[in-house]
């Protein structure tokens, strides 16, 4: 469109169409605004034809931009280069745009939270709100009281009792409370106040107890200052008031105030009652408790009430003890209990004090009586006698000649000390416990009768009481008796039993032939308060009550001085019993060599009219005067003589008969 | 007075000033409701907190007043010391003056009652730095150089690493969008901006995959990236917020009715989990306004960015913008389980000092330049 001679020169050219190329020849020189804008692409289109001919001035000045870059290139080092890098200015990209999408980006995205804040708070509003309700609502346990265990009169031998556990919210006590707050907690529970500081010092902790098991009165003390920081809460404390009695019978609950061990055990069902559930709403970061938001009450357990009597058991205790201390023994057991079996005292020996559970060791938490086992030795003739007897072998006038040793079956038996060869009736043999003579007995019985009536009278079988950690002993089946295993445990030896079984023996003897399952709870005062009687144990005849008259007799021949027993003579009772004196089964050889003996003594009075059974065990005397008579003799004797004094049995006032100790009199 | 005022005055952004009232009535509202019944159980004043923000309110509305009256090209010569300050207040934190205040070592007590947490300041030294640094047309250029692109990168680095020791997750994701945003604006090419973003998730990922740091170090990163190692666990404080946020509904239960706010069940609810007091007490409504005022301040941020021609106002306002977007998107996301919980205050609702002075100080910075966008025109 334009003409070639244009550019030609700086002043000519017609208008300001031709500034643009003009601004070219100016390298050093800014290009004038007015000069710059109006280049147009219609300029641009022109001069593209014409390069060739632009003036040599022009295509000087033209080259001088370019020229510098390629001779910094060449001369400078690439320090150079990188300071050009350095300094090259970005072309700056369109901020407004830039802007623009940043405000579409913002947009965007509060959208999408304005459409998050309309699907939580619109649609799913109702969903939250009952979650909100559900953790604002939550259920706690309201702990039910504990039911005491107290003896057959009432005296308590576990109780619960109402505490109070003091804590401190140091969160929520004011600095200018602080010192009051110390004080009044030192003062009130008898703290160190370093202790208490300690404690009001411990936030962020919310929670710090500063003492457990306080009296309700004088924790209501301490509330009423109204201090801010200090709260209580209920709790029960579980309480011994005779700490030392039936300590392994009664047993002790754990910290969560349950059961662990003896009768806190195994009566856990009836003395923890149900705990209660309180709806609470939390409100300020507290529980409150919702008018009306009870959910259940809680359901405080039952009393138990033993048949235990604590004056009986108190002294059996004693009487064990003084005796296995003195001898040097290693254990022991006392159960007295009466014609039904029901138990008055349930006596060990190691024992300990349930105030203090934390020193005791598990050998004396062990509840002996039903825990250990041991062979019954000659207490166990009884029920040779008893098998003999009912079955019309033998009257306790009966005859035997009896040696001092027999052999049988390739083994010897032999009474415990030198004797000719005697003339002795069945009684005779039960007074002198005369081995060979109960062998004899029991051979005319047979092993099959002799173990019918060994289960009869609860051998290996459980006493029923269901106390932790009973073994019921050992008596093998009769197809496994080998060659002299009637002979053996004829005399006892061979089987083995608890205390409690072996005491229930003679109270079935006493009780006129009729085995009453052994009991030890009474009955239990439910929440309503009505007492309820325990359920009547399983009841059972054993032998007549003819045979059961004729063993009570031959039984209270042993305690005459003719006897193996006149330690348990009482003055003014009549005594039947029978002494014991058990081999040990060595644990380590597996025989009876070196593992000494079990004495035992059993027996009830007064011989005519029973009352009150006693079981005397102790194990491990000293191996030079083991004799059950001697060992146990004297503790029978004198938890016998308590007991009848305690239960006020009167003397029947009535003469022994003569007993027929040898035949042909 | 009025005829005191310099005369930009009648031209400043009442739609920006109305929106950060409206949020810092909500603000003061909400901080009242959410400590009031906390403050009634500890037997102190339930109107103390109520007070206190006030006061912080106020001391911020003058230093904002203050701050847009000077003309903003004046503070370019005082943004060196500003940073400077920031950086000695960020190194206090490491001597005993420093101070752990609900598990963050970021505070330093000067004694009873006035207590800083310098990151806040550190956000303010840090816009007026970057502006400067990539808004002054350098030399003939008009645009800055990959130099000062460096610079400035160095710059942000030094208070990056002082926030991340303390750590503060929230405030250095706060600072480094801020520095994102400056750049993108000031004409750096997307390249630049894109590059930044993947070196440095690449530089984490080296760093915590070779193994360089110590065991403790290594702690806080792990506890500084996955929030559930929190003791408190985040799992828990989300949950409970979008129960507090839902059970609000769309009428809300009312101020001081919210019972999942005055049960506690949510951290830290006066600050920065202040958004859950606002979705259950103020209800759908009161959410969305607070939502909706935040989105007109970021958007007049951004606007005045535009209108100032020059960069370095544009920027100042880009940064501020930024800052109040970043700490918003997580502050009010976090409560609906939309972004991870990081500790970070709702700019101009929630609680705090240090925060609410900054976001003013912030505030006065951009009506300077918004006041004076014409004079260029």
């Amino acid at each position: 469109m334009t003409g070639p001679r244009d550019p030609r020169r700086p002043g000519g050219g017609p208008g300001g169409a031709s500034g643009g190329r003009r601004s070219r020849p100016q390298p050093r020189g800014r290009a004038t605004p007015a000069a710059g804008r109006p280049r147009t692409g219609t300029n641009r289109a022109a001069g593209r034809p014409n390069p060739p001919r632009t003036p040599r001035g022009d295509a000087a000045s033209e080259r001088e931009r370019p020229r510098p870059t390629p001779g910094e290139r060449a001369v400078g080092t690439a320090g150079a280069a990188l300071r050009a890098a350095l300094r090259r200015p970005f072309r700056r990209g369109n901020p407004k745009r830039r802007l623009n999408a940043g405000i579409l980006c913002m947009v965007v995205v509060l959208l999408i939270f304005g459409a998050r804040l309309v699907q939580i708070q619109g649609f799913e509003a109702a969903a939250y709100a009952q979650k909100a309700e559900e953790s604002r609502l939550q259920d706690t346990q309201i702990p039910a009281m504990r039911g005491d265990i107290t003896d057959a009169e009432g005296n308590p031998l576990a109780m619960t009792v109402e505490t109070r556990t003091v804590f401190v919210d140091p969160t929520r006590v004011l600095p200018e409370e602080r010192a009051a707050v110390i004080e009044l907690l030192a003062t009130e529970l008898g703290r160190p106040v370093e202790e208490i500081t300690e404690h009001v010092d411990a936030a962020p902790s919310q929670y710090q107890v500063v003492a457990r098991d306080v009296p309700t009165e004088q924790a209501e003390r301490i509330l009423e200052h109204d201090l801010g920081g200090i709260a209580t809460e209920r709790d029960f404390q579980r309480r011994y008031p005779n700490g030392e009695v039936a300590a392994n019978l009664v047993g002790f609950v754990g910290a969560d105030g349950s059961g662990l061990e003896g009768l806190e055990y195994s009566l856990e069902d009836t003395l923890a009652g149900t705990p209660g559930e309180q709806r609470v709403e939390i409100a300020d970061g507290v529980p409150i408790p919702m008018a009306g938001g009870l959910v259940r009450e809680p359901v405080p357990g039952g009393d138990v009430r033993l048949t235990l009597d604590r004056d009986i058991q108190w002294h059996a205790q004693n009487a064990l003890a003084q005796q296995v201390e003195e001898l040097g023994a290693s254990s022991g057991s006392v159960v007295v209990m009466d014609l039904d079996q029901r138990l008055l005292a349930l006596a060990n020996y190691p024992t300990y004090n349930l105030d203090d559970v934390e020193a005791s060791t598990p050998e004396q938490r062990r509840n002996g009586a039903v825990a250990d086992t041991f062979e019954p030795g000659s207490t166990n003739k009884v029920i040779t006698a008893a098998a003999a007897l009912e079955e019309g072998l033998i009257t306790p006038e009966t005859e035997f000649t009896v040696p001092y040793s027999i052999t049988r079956h390739g083994s010897t038996f032999s009474d415990s000390s030198f004797h000719p060869t005697e003339n002795l009736t069945a009684t005779g043999i039960m007074a002198h416990s005369s081995n060979t003579g109960t062998v004899q007995i029991a051979e005319e019985v047979g092993a099959e009768t002799l173990h019918s009536y060994l289960t009869d009278f609860g051998f290996a079988q459980e006493t029923g009481l269901g106390l932790p950690g009973e073994s019921p002993g050992v008596l093998h089946p009769v197809e496994d008796w080998w060659g002299t295993s009637l002979a053996t445990i004829s005399y006892g030896q061979g089987l083995s039993v608890n205390a409690v079984q072996a005491a229930s023996v003679y109270a079935t003897v006493a009780n006129g032939g009729v085995r009453v399952q052994p009991s030890i709870v009474a009955g239990a005062t439910g929440p309503d308060g009505r007492f309820r009687s325990a359920p009547a144990p399983e009841e059972r005849r054993v032998i007549s009550e003819e045979t059961a008259d004729q063993l009570a007799y031959m039984l209270e021949s042993v305690t005459t001085d003719e006897g193996t027993a006149p330690q348990a003579q009482i003055p003014g009772y009549r005594v039947a019993g029978k002494t014991g004196t058990a081999q040990r089964v060595n644990p380590e050889t597996g025989s009876y060599e070196d593992g000494g003996h079990t004495s035992t003594f059993v027996g009830f009075a007064p011989a005519d009219d029973p009352q009150v059974v006693v079981q005397v065990v102790i194990h491990d005397p000293p191996a030079e005067d083991p004799y059950g008579g001697p060992v146990a003799g004297p503790v029978f004797n004198d938890v016998m003589s308590f007991a009848l004094q305690t239960l006020q049995v009167p003397p029947t006032e009535t003469e022994a008969p003569d007993f027929q100790i040898y035949g042909g009199e | 007075m009025r005829p005191r005022l310099p005369a930009q005055a009648g031209r400043l952004d009442w739609v920006l000033i109305g929106a950060v009232g409206g949020l810092t009535l909500i603000g003061t509202l909400l901080v009242w409701s959410a400590t009031h019944a906390e403050q009634l159980q500890l037997g102190a004043s339930p109107q103390e907190y109520l007070w206190r923000h006030l006061v912080n309110v106020a001391i911020g509305a003058v230093l904002c007043a203050a701050v847009a009256m000077i003309d903003y090209r004046v503070l370019k010569a005082y943004a060196l010391y500003a940073y400077a300050l920031a950086i000695v207040a960020l190194l206090l934190i490491f001597t005993p003056l420093g101070a752990t205040i609900n598990g963050s070592h970021s505070w330093v007590v000067f004694g009873p009652g006035l207590q800083l947490q310098p990151s806040e300041l550190a956000k303010v030294a840090l816009v007026l730095m970057l502006a400067w640094l990539l808004g002054e047309p350098h030399r003939d250029a008009g645009a800055p150089m990959t130099r000062d692109v460096l610079v400035s990168l160095a710059v942000l680095a030094l208070p990056t690493v002082l926030i991340m020791l303390q750590p503060d997750l929230g405030t250095t994701l706060v600072i480094g969008a801020m520095f994102l945003g400056v750049l993108m604006l000031s004409g750096a090419p997307l390249a630049w901006v894109g590059g930044l973003v993947g070196a440095g998730i690449a530089g984490a990922f080296t760093v915590w995959q070779v193994g360089i740091l110590e065991d403790y170090q290594v702690a806080r990163f792990a506890a500084f990236a996955d929030p559930s190692l929190d003791p408190r666990g985040a799992g828990y404080n989300v949950n409970q917020s979008m129960i507090a946020v839902g059970s609000g509904g769309v009428g809300g239960k009312g101020l001081f009715n919210g019972e999942q706010t005055s049960g506690q069940f949510v951290p830290e609810q006066h600050t920065d989990f202040i958004f859950t007091v606002a979705g259950e007490e103020l209800g759908l409504f009161g959410a969305a306004a607070v939502i909706v005022l935040l989105g007109l301040v970021i958007w007049r941020m951004l606007t005045i960015g535009a209108q100032c021609a020059d960069p370095y106002g544009r920027l100042i306002a880009a940064g501020v913008a930024c800052w109040m977007t970043v700490q918003g998107v997580v502050c009010i996301g976090m409560t609906m389980g939309m972004m991870p919980v990081t500790g970070v205050p709702l700019p101009f609702v929630s609680y705090g000092g240090t925060a609410t002075l900054a976001g003013l100080l912030a505030l006065g910075l951009v009506l300077g330049v918004q006041s004076r966008v014409r004079t260029f025109e």
